[in-house]
């Protein structure tokens, strides 16, 4: 399917936070520490991304991008992925569930067609396909 | 297709309006890599993701990026513009 360039792709959302599940999808460079780093000596980017589990332990995270400044999420990484805050929100009610996958990619590319349609659907399956998620939170670095 | 409702949280507005994102928020003068505030103001993080959250079900106009103040975060910094 291709979007106009002027259309938004805007999703409707007619359920309620509190019975809703949520994934988060990070352009931060965002990964588990196990994972293969992204490639930041490749001038194009890099366009793979890093499936997160919803019981992922923060101190097994990390970063790895060169286009910001990330030493405030190497001290927390819920300022630019916000599984711990994600977490007291479930455990307050305000939203039902964690997905079972978050994503992490490298939101620096200079191929922007190959991750417009390529990195950026594969995300979409992935978050679709097995995810639980009602709502994905987007955020950068 | 089906789908799925999406939030952004931007800290460059200008940049990711390019992109024409189904809802956003932009924390207002949160520096790049504070998308949620600082490290382990967890307090400020989860009012930021609550609000963020709270969009899905608010009547925001698609495209628009809605700005938030948030006095705790201290600091302001201005966001980068895009390069005409």
């Amino acid at each position: 399917m291709t979007f106009s360039r002027k259309c938004v792709p805007f999703t409707p959302f007619d359920g309620e936070l509190a019975k809703s599940t949520v994934a988060l999808v990070t352009a931060g460079g965002v990964h588990l520490k196990d994972q293969d780093a992204f490639n930041i000596a490749d001038e194009l980017g890099d366009l793979t991304y890093r499936i997160i589990p919803e019981d992922v332990d923060v101190a097994d995270l990390m970063v790895t991008h060169h286009h910001y400044d990330h030493s405030d999420a190497d001290k927390d990484i819920n300022v630019v992925f916000p599984i711990d805050a994600l977490r007291d929100l479930q455990a307050e009610g305000f939203v039902r569930g964690i997905a079972r996958k978050h994503v992490g990619y490298m939101g620096y590319t200079m191929q922007l067609k190959a991750m417009y349609e390529g990195t950026a659907r594969e995300i979409a399956n992935e978050i679709d396909k097995g995810s639980r998620a009602d709502i994905v939170v987007l955020t950068g670095g | 297709m089906k789908g799925i409702p999406t939030v952004l949280i931007t800290v460059s507005p200008e940049v990711s309006s390019q992109m024409r994102p189904p809802r956003a928020l932009y924390p207002n003068g949160f520096k790049i890599g504070n998308s949620l505030g600082k490290p382990n103001m967890r307090g400020l993080q989860l009012k930021v993701l609550r609000d963020a959250l709270s969009l899905l079900t608010e009547d925001t106009r698609p495209g628009k990026i809605i700005t938030r103040d948030y006095p705790e975060y201290g600091e302001y910094h201005e966001p980068p513009r895009v390069k005409t």
